[in-house]
């Protein structure tokens, strides 16, 4: 009890110790340290989600959110992984920070704390990417777009709860701080992973928060607002150069699988914009796969879960769902990509890999043994 | 129910449809409409961040360069505007008739400014009014987590805003630069004519030495 205390509070403030430790050192040791740092986060989270001290000691978490916590880490590791060498000390500790304000978002029992927690995080990634030669107004667009979300969803959680507006108000402003693509256009800004990676998936976890105060217009609002977005990717014209489109295909259907109440298909397509989501996509032919739910793999494994869970709401949503997903497969999915073998060449790839399909394998049969 | 919650849905809707320069009336009405139903210590603290978040970007603006020009002129934005209030209005009102829901309507206000308006500042005028409308409605609703939450937000959206206008616009002592350089000029002109040189030249004109030995020189030639 008390160890698996200790570990909880340890995961919490690891993050941030990673953080100072990676911006103390210099360029030399920099990818070493940060690759330990990252994989320590990883194990940390996995140990608490397996033996969780939180419960007994009046923590408000639930597996649901512990599972999500993991996704984060691993979507740590993954951006260290990928980008080679940061060049600032505040570039090198920005995934980091923002995935401890992330962990520290999704536990606090009221979402208000939570959304500022957020905010904090917005502020910081902000002034990190803006502070750059030249990069104050992609920082400020940034900064604009996302606060619009906050406010918004500050907003609804003021209105009296279970009111119709304040759902409609808290899935707008998930959704765009989210950045559905065609309520949102921040993927076009050639955005920072590092930032965002973890900030998007503290959003989706959070507006699990928010079913409480949303009722069910905000179900409706984010099934609705979901489906538009699958179908505008879909029906949008094909192009290099508007890869961001895909970017916001599995928030979409995660957004969709909150709307229907279904948190495991949720964790999975977050687990899946965690590890594949992204920049690297676009060169790479496995995660584009995994991304566009095809098996092996969580987002695989989680359209299934959405499509049971869909099937009982309403046939006409199912429908829609498949036919949107059908389209983006065939018309947004990239044809001649770089790599094209099955298994990956890179070691940051091969771990997406091995994580995604575990993922997809261990979800349904932890759901079966009842953890979730 | 106050008129200052009344006025205050309407100033925002003079920012959204003007300019910046409405944001510290929006700011003090604001103090106003939450001081007037009471002052409990969240109300006090409500007015404080009201006003700053009200009057503080516009008096850092003055020291920039600031042209409204570059915004393209949509009409439609101050036409929409009351249209997305009067709506809300009508869902809010029907449950239970009692509180105007100014906040929300400010609130409304901001957003639009944000996704219609241009120009930097004008969006940033926009973010602040959606600043000062949750700071209402959270004062409104006695929410104090909701109310630190927003006055957090709010004032690094300001000093973030502020900081964006600091690199992106030119500052105003820029252009008063050539002037100070006038003066030193003339300062210069009066040292000279303080040591003695009697010839009246303009300021940037050759170095008297050289000047008048190479015309004195061409109309000396003939003559001698």
């Amino acid at each position: 009890m008390t160890a698996s205390l200790f570990f909880a509070a340890l995961s919490f403030v690891w993050p941030f110790l990673g953080a100072v430790l990676v911006a103390m050192t210099g360029k030399a040791q920099n990818r070493r340290l940060s690759l330990w740092a990252a994989g320590i986060a990883c194990l940390l989270s996995v140990v608490v989600f397996l033996n969780p001290g939180t419960v007994a000691s009046g923590w408000d978490d639930d597996p649901v959110q512990r599972a999500g916590r993991v996704m984060l880490a691993f979507g740590l590791l993954m951006t260290v992984l990928e980008q080679k060498s940061f060049q600032t000390r505040l570039l090198r500790s920005l995934p980091y920070v923002s995935v401890g304000l992330a962990d520290l978002a999704c536990i606090t029992p009221e979402p208000v704390v939570g959304l500022g927690l957020l905010g904090l995080s917005l502020v910081y990634g902000v002034f990190v990417i803006g502070h750059a030669a030249g990069k104050a107004m992609v920082g400020w667009r940034i900064l604009r777009s996302m606060a619009v979300g906050l406010f918004l969803v500050l907003a609804g959680l003021l209105l009296p709860p279970g009111k119709t507006e304040a759902g409609i108000m808290l899935a707008c402003g998930s959704i765009v701080l989210a950045g559905l693509v065609p309520f949102s256009m921040i993927w076009a800004e050639n955005v920072d992973l590092a930032f965002f990676r973890p900030f998007v998936g503290a959003v989706i976890l959070l507006s699990l928060h928010f079913r409480a105060a949303g009722g069910d217009a905000f179900h409706t609002t984010l099934i609705i607002a979901g489906l538009v977005s699958l179908w505008f990717t879909a029906v949008s014209t094909r192009g290099d150069d508007k890869w961001y489109r895909f970017y916001s295909f599995p928030l979409a259907l995660a957004f969709i699988a909150v709307g229907a109440r279904a948190d495991v298909a949720a964790l999975l397509f977050l687990c899946g914009w965690c590890l594949a989501g992204g920049t690297e996509m676009a060169k790479y032919a496995w995660a584009a796969r995994a991304l566009a739910c095809q098996p092996p793999g969580a987002p695989f494994v989680g359209c299934l879960l959405l499509f049971s869970v869909l099937s009982d709401m309403s046939w006409m949503l199912t429908i829609l769902t498949i036919g949107g997903i059908l389209g983006v497969i065939l018309r947004v999915f990239p044809k001649n990509s770089g790599d094209l073998s099955f298994w990956p060449h890179d070691s940051a790839g091969r771990v997406a890999c091995v994580v995604l399909v575990a993922t997809g394998f261990m979800v349904p049969l932890a759901m079966m043994l009842g953890v979730f | 129910m106050t008129l200052a919650a009344v006025i205050v849905p309407f100033l925002a809707l003079c920012v959204a449809a003007r300019s910046i320069a409405f944001l510290p009336a929006l700011g003090i009405m604001t103090a106003v409409a939450m001081l007037i139903d009471g002052l409990t210590p969240l109300q006090e603290a409500g007015a404080a961040f009201a006003v700053i978040l009200g009057v503080g970007p516009v008096l850092f603006l003055n020291f920039y360069q600031y042209d409204e020009v570059r915004e393209r002129k949509v009409i439609a934005a101050p036409f929409l505007l009351p249209g997305v209030m009067i709506l809300l209005m009508l869902m809010n009102l029907y449950p239970d008739g009692t509180v105007f829901p100014a906040g929300i309507c400010v609130v409304m206000a901001g957003l639009v400014t944000v996704s219609v308006r241009q120009t930097m500042v004008w969006q940033w005028a926009g973010l602040l009014t959606c600043a000062e409308g949750v700071l209402l409605s959270a004062v409104m609703y006695r929410q104090v987590t909701a109310f630190a939450v927003t006055a957090l937000i709010g004032c690094c959206i300001a000093i973030l805003g502020g900081a964006c206008v600091h690199r992106v616009m030119p500052r105003v002592h820029v252009v008063r630069a050539p002037v100070r350089q006038e003066r030193k000029n003339k300062k210069w002109q009066r040292s000279q004519q303080d040591d003695g040189d009697a010839l009246d030249h303009a300021a940037g004109a050759p170095h008297p030495d050289y000047v008048p030995q190479r015309s004195g020189a061409s109309d000396r030639g003939p003559a001698s």
